[in-house]
C-alpha cells in the first residue's frame, strides 16, 4: 500500500479499540517472569555452552602478546577465540556491524580481545581472567574540547545535512538590536537499559539462528550476514522480548557476532551476555556535544537571526549528533544557519540514543531561548509564542507543517501548571532551606516513517494472527498491533494473536526514532486492509461499504462470520506500507511543552524536581496508557540528563570511568515526583493512515532545559555545562544567611 | 566443627532442596538462572545496583514467617540455608498474584526486565508493613531501577496493592511452611568446593576459634561488599567464614544507657532501634543502599571494610560509640575513631573480628544532626557525610563531637572545629570560627562524586545549617 496522499476516513476512525487505554497484552507474561529474553532460551538449546568476553584494557593501540595457555587448559573450557584464530570476516555490515577480533588492533576500550567458551559461566569467566595480554598503547584522541579545532564538516547523516543556511546569518545577527551568544555542552550519556545485550547462537547445518536483544532484527540479520560472509536468508534473528533499548540495541555488537562465530566453530549452541561494565565501553553511547547558539531579536522579541553550531566527536567513519536539527524547524527568523562539525575521537563508538539530536539540542536551544527572554524582559512563553511558525522556516510557506500545536501545548500547560504564579526574578521563592523555581521548555521531535510489512492470517476459529519482524522494546507494540488488527477486522482484542521479532516474518520497521508504532502499525493496517478486501470478495460483497464488526462482515442486512470464510489452513495475506514523499512536502513533527518546578538546597546545592508536567500533541494517541507511560519514561530520562547522567571520560586512557549503575546515575524513585502528561486532541492525516505521529522520544525532548530553566529561576545560577551537579551550582549560590 | 553439615538446605518455593558440592561463592542469581533454570529473576548489573534480581527470603521469626527482599546477585548460595527462597515464578503458580495483577493494571511494566524485581520487592512489602504514601514507595523501591516507566505507574500500583497486608497462597500455606522449615537440617556448615572452604559456625565461640585458626579467611557478614570482590573484581576467595548463623552476634540490647548492636545485625533490624535513639539516625540508615542492601548488609561490615565513605562511622563517632573486638577468648574495647588507621587500614589484628558496637544513649537535651550529602537522593554513596552531636547549656557549648566521611582517607573527627566550639557561646560568630577551623582538620580530594572545593564548602555549610536549625 502506498501512502502518498492525506488519509481519508478509514476504519481506524471508528476508534472502537484504537485510542483506548488497553492493558498491554504481554503484561501477564512479564509480571510473572515468563516472557523469554535473549539469554533465556534454555529449551531451544539445553546444551548451550557459555561465553565470556574479555575486553581490551586500553583505549587505543594493539595487542602485542597474548597468553591464552592457562585459559585453554582451565577446567570446562571449550574454546578460546582471539584474533589469532577468529575466522575471516567481512569488514562492515548493516546496523553498524563491524568485524570483531579481526586483528591485533584495539579500536577502543573493551574492544574484544578474547572470547572464552566453557561448560559453565563461572568456568568461562574464571578462564577469561587467566589470559595475559600485553598491549602497545598508542596516543589516542579522547578529549572533545581538545579536538574541537580539528573537527570537519561531515557527510550527510541519511537525509540530514551537516549545514543549512537561509538569508545572511552573520549580517542579520550583527544587525540585531538584542543579541545572545552562548555555548552549552552536553556530556556522553549511556542508554542504561536494564537488560544487558545478550545472544544465543545456534547453527543448523549452514543456517544460523540467533536469539538476541535487538531493536532492528532485519538490520542485525543483514549486518551479521555481511560479517560472517553468508546470505542474509541463511540468518534468522529472533528478538521477541527486549529489556529496553533506547537506541543501544539498534546496532550489532560483539555479543552477536562473536557468539555466532564461536558457535559455528564448536558446532554447538553458545550464549553470552555483556557484563554491565562492558556495556558502557563496548557498545555505543550518546556522544558529547559543544553547542554555540547565537540568537538576534528585535526589542519586542521577534527573532531575526538564529544560528546553532554543534561540535561532536566519533570514531573514524562515525556519524554526528544532529543536535542543531530542531533549530531548523522550531522558531521563525529570517536569517538562519546551522552546522555540525565532527572530530575524530578514539573513544567508544557514539550512536543514537533516545531522540538523537533533539534530546541534547533542545537542552541548549531551549535554555538559550530562556536567556533571550530574560534579556528582553519578556515572558519565556510569550517569546516562544511570538516566534511560532506554521511552516518550515528554512523552506517557506510551500512546506507547511502537517500539524503543529506548539502554541496550544504552551498555553494549556501554562494554565494547568499555574505558570502565572512564577516570579520572573530568580531567587525569590523559598521553602525552608530550599530555593524554589519554575521553568518551561518547548519540545519537538521529527516524525519519521519507515516502510513496514506484516502478514495477517484469519484462522478457522476466527482468530486473527498478526506477524511481522517488528519489535516491542517496552513501548507497547504488541498491544498496538492487536488493537489495530481488532479495529480493522471487527473482532475483540482477545481474538488477535500477535507474533513479532522474527526475521522469518515479513520485514517491519523495527523500533527506533519513534517510528515504531506508527509505521509498523500502518503495515498491520495495510495487511488488514488487504484481508478485508479478500474476505469481502469471498463473501461476494462489494468491498467498499462492508462493515467489519462483532466477528462478522456485513453489508445491508446480509452478514457472514469471519471464520466461515477462512480456509482450513487459515487465510493469509501480506502487505507493506510504503511512505511516499509526504514527509518532504510537509514538515512533520510531534510537539510538546514541559513545565517544571525545582528546589535547590541552599547548604548543599542538591536539586530536587518537585513537579513536572508535559503537554504533548502527537497526532492520534493509539493507546493512552502506553503513550502516557512512554512520555513519563522520557521525561524521567530528561531529568536524568539534566541533573545526573554523564559518562565521565578518562582523557588519558580513553574510556568511560563510571561504567556501572552505581556510578552512572539514572534517576531513582525519589528523583521523580508524580508527573503527568496531557495529550492534545490531534489527527495527522499526512503522517500515516493511522493519523498518529511518533511519541516514544517526545517525552525526553526539552525536559533537560525545563529543569535547567527552573534551576535558574530558583537560584539565579545558569549552568551551561550539563549535567547540573551540585558542585557546579554550589559556588554560585547566595549566602545561607 | 566436627558436627557441621556439608550441604545447604532450603525451600525453593514450597519444595525442599539440598545443594551439595556447589561453589559456595556462587551467587544465588547465577544458580537460579543457570542450574535451576529459573530465568524469571533477571540480571541487570550483578552488583546490587538495579534490583532486577530481587528475590524474597522467608524465615521463621518467633511464631511466624518474615519475608525479606534480597538482591540475589550479591548473595552467596549458603545464605539460603534454612530459609524459603521465593521467586517471581512462585507467585503466579495458580493465577497472577495481586501484586502482579496491579503491575499489569497500572501499566507498570514496559520492557518488563525490571518487573520481576519490582514484583518481589512489593510482594515482600505486602507481607511486612503497609506502604502508605509516595515517600514510603520511594524508600521501598529505591533499589529497583526502571529505565522505561518513569516510576509513576509503579508507585501507583504499589500504593494500591501494598496499602494493606495481602492474603495469598503463602499466608495460606504458612503453617505448612513453618513446619517444613523446622524440619530442615540445622547446625553449622562446613562446605568444600575444590580447594575452597566455607564455614558458617553457629556460636560465638566456634566463630572466634575459626577466625583465630584461619586468620587469612575472609569474614562474611551481609556480603554486600564481599560478594562484589568475586563478581566484580574476580577475586577467588579460598576461605570464607560467615557470621550470619551466630545468634550472639544478632543480639540487639539496651543495657545501662548503652545500646549494644551485634556485628551480625542487618541494617533493617537495627533501623527501628536507631531511629528510636534519634530520628536522624533512622533517616541515615534509610538512605544507606536500598531495602535489599539493608536486609543483608550490617553496620559491622560497614565499619570493618574501612572505607572513607562508609555512612555509619561518622554518626557513630558523633555518638561516641565504642567497638568490642574479639580474638579467640579475648575481647578489647576501642572508641570507633581509633579503629580507622589509614585508607582501608583498620585496627583489627589477625584473627580478630568485630563482635559488637556499644552506642551510648543520647543525653537529654543533646542535639544530633546527621547529613548524608550525595548526588542522588537514594542509592548513592556519600560525597560528604557529616555528623554532629552538641550539648548546649545556658547558651554555651557544653559538649561537641563532629565527624565527617568523604573528607579524608578515613572517616574522622574534626578536632579543630570541635575546639573552636567547646566552651564558647552558641552563636553565629562561634560557628563561623568553627567553619574556618575545618580547613585545619581536612584537605579533601576531588573525585567523580564531588570536587575538593565542594566538599570543603559543604562541610562548612553543614555546620552553619546545624546552627541555623538549632539557634534558639
Ligand atoms: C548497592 C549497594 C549500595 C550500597 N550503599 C551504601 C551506602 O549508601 N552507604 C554505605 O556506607 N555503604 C553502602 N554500601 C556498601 C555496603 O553495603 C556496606 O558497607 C555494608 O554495611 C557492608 O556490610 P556487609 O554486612 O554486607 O559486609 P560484608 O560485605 O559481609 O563485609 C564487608 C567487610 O567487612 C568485613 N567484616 C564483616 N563483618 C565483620 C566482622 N564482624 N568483623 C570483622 N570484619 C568483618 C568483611 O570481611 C569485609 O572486609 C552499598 C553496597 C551496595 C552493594
Ligand atoms: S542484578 Fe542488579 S541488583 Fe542484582
Ligand atoms: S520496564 Fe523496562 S526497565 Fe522497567
Amino acid at each position: 500500500m502506498d501512502f502518498n496522499e492525506a488519509a481519508g476516513t478509514n476504519p481506524i476512525d471508528q476508534t472502537r479499540v484504537v485510542g483506548h487505554a488497553h492493558d498491554r497484552v504481554d503484561g501477564p507474561l512479564k509480571v510473572s517472569g515468563r516472557a523469554t529474553y535473549a539469554y533465556e532460551f534454555h529449551n531451544e538449546a539445553p546444551d548451550a555452552a557459555y561465553g565470556y568476553m574479555l575486553g581490551a584494557g586500553i583505549g587505543k593501540g594493539r595487542i602485542e602478546a597474548l597468553d591464552t595457555a592457562a585459559a585453554e587448559a582451565a577446567p570446562g573450557v571449550l574454546l578460546v577465540l582471539t584474533h589469532r584464530n577468529a575466522p575471516e570476516q567481512g569488514k562492515k555490515g548493516k546496523g553498524s556491524a563491524r568485524a570483531q577480533m579481526a586483528s591485533a588492533e584495539v579500536r577502543n576500550f573493551d574492544d574484544p580481545v578474547a572470547f572464552v567458551v566453557a561448560e559453565s559461566f563461572e568456568q568461562a569467566r574464571e578462564a577469561a581472567h587467566m589470559i595475559r595480554v600485553r598491549y602497545v598503547t598508542e596516543p589516542g584522541r579522547f578529549d572533545l574540547v581538545a579536538e574541537r579545532g580539528n573537527a570537519k564538516k561531515p557527510e550527510p547523516k541519511g537525509s540530514t545535512l551537516a549545514d543549512t543556511a537561509v538569508g545572511d546569518f552573520e549580517a542579520g545577527f550583527a544587525a540585531a538590536p538584542v543579541q545572545l551568544d552562548v555555548t552549552y555542552t552536553t556530556p556522553d550519556q549511556s542508554h542504561a537499559m536494564i537488560e544487558p545485550h545478550a545472544t544465543l547462537a545456534i547453527w543448523h547445518c549452514d543456517r544460523l539462528t540467533v536469539y538476541t536483544s535487538n531493536q532492528m532484527p532485519n538490520w542485525a540479520q543483514h549486518g551479521l550476514a555481511s560479517i560472517l560472509q553468508m546470505e542474509p536468508t541463511d540468518v534468522r534473528v529472533i528478538s521477541r522480548y527486549i529489556g529496553g533499548g533506547f537506541g543501544s540495541k539498534l546496532f550489532v555488537y560483539g555479543d552477536i557476532i562473536i557468539t555466532a562465530m564461536a558457535a559455528r566453530k564448536l558446532q554447538r549452541p553458545v550464549k553470552m551476555a555483556l557484563t554491565r561494565p562492558q556495556i558502557f565501553n563496548h557498545t555505543s553511547h550518546r556522544p558529547a556535544t559543544i553547542q554555540r547558539l547565537r540568537i538576534g531579536a528585535t526589542p519586542d522579541g521577534a527573532i531575526t537571526a538564529i544560528g546553532h553550531e554543534v561540535w561532536c566527536g566519533n570514531q573514524e567513519g562515525g556519524t554526528f549528533e544532529t543536535a542543531a536539527n530542531q533549530t531548523r524547524l522550531l522558531y521563525a527568523g529570517k536569517h538562519r544557519m546551522t552546522s555540525h562539525r565532527l572530530a575524530v575521537l578514539d573513544l567508544p563508538v557514539g550512536n543514537a540514543m533516545r531522540a538523537p539530536g533533539e534530546a541534547v539540542g533542545l537542552m541548549a536551544l531551549e535554555c538559550a531561548v530562556d536567556e533571550l527572554a530574560e534579556r528582553l524582559r519578556m515572558d519565556p512563553i510569550e517569546l516562544r509564542v511570538m516566534n511560532d511558525t506554521q511552516f518550515d522556516p528554512e523552506t517557506g510557506p510551500e512546506r507547511p507543517f502537517s500539524s503543529r500545536k506548539f502554541v496550544e501545548c504552551l498555553r494549556t500547560g501554562a494554565d494547568r501548571f499555574g505558570w502565572a504564579k512564577r516570579n520572573p526574578k530568580p531567587g525569590q521563592m523559598r521553602d525552608g532551606h530550599w530555593l524554589i523555581g519554575i521553568g518551561v521548555a518547548g519540545a519537538i521531535r521529527e516524525n519519521l516513517t519507515m516502510k513496514s510489512a506484516a502478514r495477517v492470517t484469519l484462522d478457522p476459529q476466527g482468530q486473527v494472527i498478526v506477524e511481522s519482524s517488528m519489535t516491542d522494546i517496552g513501548t507497547g507494540t504488541y498491544t498496538v498491533h492487536a488493537q489495530i488488527a481488532a479495529e480493522m477486522m471487527g473482532v475483540p482484542m482477545e481474538r488477535v494473536i500477535v507474533h513479532m521479532g522474527d526475521t522469518d516474518m515479513p520485514e517491519a520497521a523495527g523500533s527506533g526514532g519513534s517510528w515504531g508504532a506508527n509505521s509498523s502499525g500502518s503495515g498491520v493496517y495495510a495487511a488488514c486492509d488487504k484481508l478485508r478486501r479478500v474476505l469481502a470478495q469471498k463473501a461476494g460483497f462489494n468491498a467498499d461499504d462492508v462493515v467489519f464488526a462483532g466477528g462478522k462482515l456485513s453489508q445491508g442486512n446480509r452478514s457472514v462470520t469471519l471464520e466461515s470464510l477462512a480456509d482450513p489452513q487459515g487465510l493469509s495475506v501480506e502487505a507493506e506500507i510504503d511512505f511516499g514523499d509526504l514527509t518532504k512536502r510537509y514538515a512533520q513533527a510531534s510537539f510538546g511543552a514541559h513545565f517544571c518546578e525545582v528546589g535547590v538546597d541552599l547548604a548543599t546545592a542538591e536539586v530536587r524536581v518537585r513537579r513536572l508536567m508535559s503537554v504533548a500533541a502527537a497526532g492520534r494517541i493509539l493507546n493512552p496508557k502506553t503513550a502516557r507511560s512512554q512520555c513519563i519514561g522520557g521525561m524521567t530520562m530528561g531529568i536524568g540528563a539534566a541533573l545526573m547522567e554523564q559518562c565521565v571520560v578518562d582523557t588519558r586512557h580513553g574510556y568511560f570511568v563510571n561504567h556501572d549503575l552505581a556510578e552512572y546515575h539514572v534517576p531513582v524513585h525519589a528523583d521523580i515526583p508524580d508527573m503527568d502528561v496531557i495529550f492534545l486532541e490531534e489527527l495527522d492525516d499526512k503522517s500515516s493512515p493511522l493519523k498518529a505521529k511518533g511519541i516514544g522520544e517526545l517525552g525526553i525532548c526539552g525536559v533537560g532545559a525545563a529543569v535547567a530553566n527552573a534551576v535558574y529561576n530558583a537560584c539565579g545560577v545558569r549552568i551551561r555545562d550539563y549535567p547540573l551537579t551540585l558542585d557546579k551550582i554550589l559556588p554560585h549560590l547566595p549566602p545561607m544567611v | 566443627m566436627t558436627d557441621a553439615r556439608d550441604s545447604v538446605s532450603f525451600l525453593l518455593g514450597h519444595a525442599p532442596r539440598e545443594i551439595r558440592g556447589a561453589d559456595p561463592t556462587m551467587t544465588v542469581l547465577e544458580w537460579l538462572r543457570g542450574k535451576a533454570g529459573l530465568c524469571g529473576t533477571k540480571e541487570g548489573c550483578a552488583e546490587g545496583d538495579c534490583g532486577a534480581c530481587t528475590v524474597v527470603l522467608a524465615e521463621t521469626v518467633g511464631a511466624g514467617l518474615r519475608y525479606r527482599a534480597m538482591n540475589a546477585c550479591i548473595l552467596f548460595l549458603p545464605a539460603l540455608d534454612g530459609k524459603q527462597l521465593i521467586t517471581v515464578e512462585h507467585l503466579a503458580e495458580r493465577a497472577l498474584h495481586p501484586v502482579q495483577q496491579a503491575m499489569v493494571t497500572y501499566h507498570a511494566s514496559q520492557c518488563g526486565f525490571c518487573t520481576p524485581g519490582f514484583v518481589m520487592a512489593m510482594f515482600a512489602a505486602a507481607h511486612t508493613a503497609p506502604v502508605v504514601d509516595r515517600g514510603a514507595v520511594d524508600t521501598l523501591l529505591a533499589g529497583n531501577l526502571c529505565r522505561c516507566t518513569g516510576y509513576r505507574s509503579i508507585a501507583d500500583a504499589t500504593l494500591d496493592v501494598c496499602a494493606a497486608p495481602v492474603d495469598d497462597q503463602f499466608t495460606e500455606a504458612e503453617a505448612t511452611t513453618l513446619a517444613v522449615l523446622a524440619a530442615l537440617p540445622k547446625g553449622p556448615l562446613a562446605l568444600r568446593h575444590g580447594g575452597r572452604r566455607f564455614w558458617a559456625p553457629d556460636s560465638l565461640a566456634t566463630l572466634a576459634a575459626l577466625v583465630e585458626a584461619y586468620p587469612e579467611a575472609v569474614i562474611l557478614a551481609g556480603g554486600t561488599d564481599v560478594v562484589l570482590w568475586v563478581t566484580k573484581q574476580f577475586r577467588e576467595l579460598d576461605a570464607v567464614i560467615a557470621i550470619g548463623g551466630v545468634a550472639e552476634l544478632r543480639e540487639l540490647t539496651t543495657d545501662g544507657g548503652v545500646l549494644r548492636i551485634g556485628a551480625g545485625v542487618c541494617y533493617t533490624d537495627a533501623m527501628a532501634v536507631l531511629a528510636g535513639l534519634h530520628p536522624a539516625l533512622g533517616e541515615l540508615v534509610r538512605r544507606i543502599g536500598s531495602v535489599q542492601v539493608r536486609n543483608s548488609g550490617t553496620i559491622g561490615g560497614n565499619i570493618a571494610n574501612g572505607s572513607p565513605i562508609g555512612d555509619m562511622p561518622p554518626a557513630l563517632m558523633a555518638l561516641g560509640a565504642r567497638l568490642v573486638l574479639r580474638r579467640g577468648v579475648v575481647t578489647r574495647e576501642l572508641p570507633i575513631e581509633d579503629f580507622f588507621l589509614a585508607y582501608r587500614h583498620t585496627a583489627l589484628a589477625p584473627g580478630e573480628f568485630i563482635e559488637r558496637m556499644d552506642i551510648p544513649i543520647l543525653l537529654e537535651g543533646a542535639v544530633l544532626a546527621v547529613n548524608k550529602v550525595s548526588k542522588r537522593p537514594d542509592q548513592d554513596i556519600s560525597a560528604v557525610c557529616g555528623a554532629f552531636m552538641v550539648v548546649i547549656a545556658d547558651g554555651w557549648v557544653a559538649d561537641i563531637r563532629i565527624a565527617y566521611g568523604g573528607m579524608a582517607g578515613v572517616p574522622a573527627r574534626a578536632p579543630a572545629a570541635e575546639q573552636a566550639l567547646l566552651g564558647r557561646p552558641w552563636n553565629e560568630a562561634t560557628i563561623r570560627g568553627a567553619m574556618a577551623a575545618i580547613e585545619e582538620d581536612f584537605s579533601p580530594l576531588s573525585d567523580m562524586r564531588a570536587s575538593a572545593a565542594y566538599r570543603a564548602t559543604v562541610a562548612r555549610n553543614l555546620l552553619l545549617k546545624l546552627y541555623l536549625d538549632h539557634a534558639a
